[in-house]
């Protein structure tokens, strides 16, 4: 059946290209006309940008690596966190209450699978459901079928999380009994297996207790800019790599990330977060 | 205005229907990028109905069939769902096109109305879309907005295939 829907999704892809034509044809034409110093200008504030994020990475990472040595001295196996992501152009997209899905540019040629986790630079906005040869349909967390496991970072106390149809989503089994606060972040708890843990989700913006039920209604809005990302992060996990890599080459490797991808089209795989210390000796 | 289809057949405006229906799937699948207007009627399942509704010579059930599984795969619901609607929908249409062809446009229109209305009760027993209070406005005012559509529809249509018949 899954085939049959690819067929679909093949036969429909041009369609939705020439829908999404006189809207790319728009952005093309105000490219144009953006003026030589607000480039400039944007340029600055990327490389910037870069900078920072290096400088947070290189924190990030020996952080990682302290967290692997203590996770070592207490004798547990640690998170391996070992992934890789594949950028992605979205190409079309619907927020319709019947359904809210993006389409990206990358599809099995491209090594695209159903069911891996779509990111953005805020946090999971999905998972890839349906796949063609050229694109990927990616189930946003705000449709109402989708659901996925988190956890409150402040607390740890898991639930599901699922989508309610317009641009928000609500977080269920957390008993009356739990401390959730508004703004508490929703981070991935990793459980179901198919999205990595830590990875944040949303934020909570309302708890409601009712005496009807013994459980909590807790509303949450997601992180990730559903309906703004123009680019977005195909993840990829690698299950055999366990082992610790050299410190020098973890910290070359997310330099690639920021400065090779200067073309997003091209299928640029980016290595990034390599290993955590579960093998580490303290 | 139904006299003169008697003598069109589907085959002298094969193409125009297949055109149309490129076309028709095309603005459906605008009108899903972004925020989709709940209001605005599916226009391949006003296409299907007029073609269903003036030509005699096809019944158009597995066209409604594979035009609704397009559609689920647009929509991204459960494969079967809008084809199994659309086929209900055009086997009600092939009830009573007899007397449909012969209406003028606006009791067309106003025929239109209660076709839209079913697909929307069905939608809404199916799928379960959740909607809050200004959604569910745009989605139950959807049949109306699809009635005035459909006078501007079978108009453009109908001089389309008279031109195309005439042409062949």
């Amino acid at each position: 059946m899954s085939n049959f829907r690819s067929a679909l999704l093949t036969l429909l892809d041009p369609i939705e290209r020439l829908a999404q034509a006189p809207k790319q044809l728009y952005l093309n034409f105000s490219t144009d006309f953006t003026s030589f110093d607000e480039l400039k200008l944007e340029n600055d504030r990327l490389k910037t940008e870069m900078l920072l994020l290096k400088a947070k990475q290189q924190q990030l990472i020996m952080m990682e690596q302290e967290v692997g040595r203590l996770r070592a001295l207490l004798g547990t196996t640690g998170q391996v966190n070992n992934a890789s992501f594949q950028i992605a152009s979205v190409h079309f997209f619907s927020s319709s209450p019947l359904s809210q899905f993006i389409t990206i540019n990358k599809g099995r040629l491209d090594g695209v699978e159903i069911g891996q986790p779509i990111i953005d630079a805020k946090g999971i906005i999905g998972q890839v459901v349906h796949s063609t040869p050229s694109t990927a349909r990616v189930l946003l967390i705000t449709d109402p079928s989708h659901q996925i496991p988190v956890r409150i970072q402040r607390t740890g106390q898991r639930g599901i999380l699922s989508g309610r149809g317009f641009d928000g989503v609500q977080l269920n089994f957390i008993p009356k009994s739990s401390e959730v606060r508004v703004g508490d972040l929703l981070e991935s708890s990793g459980l179901d297996g198919k999205f990595p843990s830590g990875y944040p989700v949303a934020v909570v913006s309302q708890v409601v207790s009712q005496d009807s039920t013994p459980y909590l209604e807790i509303y949450a809005n997601p992180l990730g800019e559903l309906n703004q990302a123009q680019q977005v992060l195909i993840l990829k996990m690698n299950p055999d790599r366990s082992a610790l890599e050299p410190t020098s080459e973890t910290l070359e490797t997310p330099g690639t990330a920021t400065t090779a991808p200067e073309d997003t089209q091209t299928q640029q795989r980016v290595e990034a977060k390599p290993k955590a210390a579960t093998s580490a000796t303290p | 205005m139904g006299d003169a289809f008697i003598y069109i057949t589907s085959r002298q405006v094969r193409w125009v229907i297949m055109l149309s229906f490129v076309l028709a799937l095309i603005v459906d699948a605008l009108n899903l990028l972004g925020e989709s207007y709940l209001f605005l009627p599916p226009i391949t399942l006003l296409v299907l109905l007029y073609w269903c509704g003036h030509f005699l010579d096809q019944t158009y059930v597995s066209t409604a069939f594979v035009i609704g599984l397009l559609m689920d795969t647009l929509f991204n619901s459960t494969l079967g769902i809008h084809a199994l609607i659309f086929v209900l929908l055009t086997f009600a249409m092939l009830r009573h096109r007899l007397h449909f062809r012969g209406y003028s446009v606006l009791q067309q229109s106003l025929n239109m109305i209660g076709f839209l209305l079913l697909y929307q009760i069905l939608r809404l027993i199916v799928l379960a879309p959740p909607m809050n209070e200004a959604q569910q406005i745009a989605f139950w005012s959807m049949p109306l907005v699809g009635g005035v559509l459909w006078i501007f529809l079978a108009k453009g249509l109908n001089r389309l295939s008279h031109q195309k018949a005439i042409e062949s």
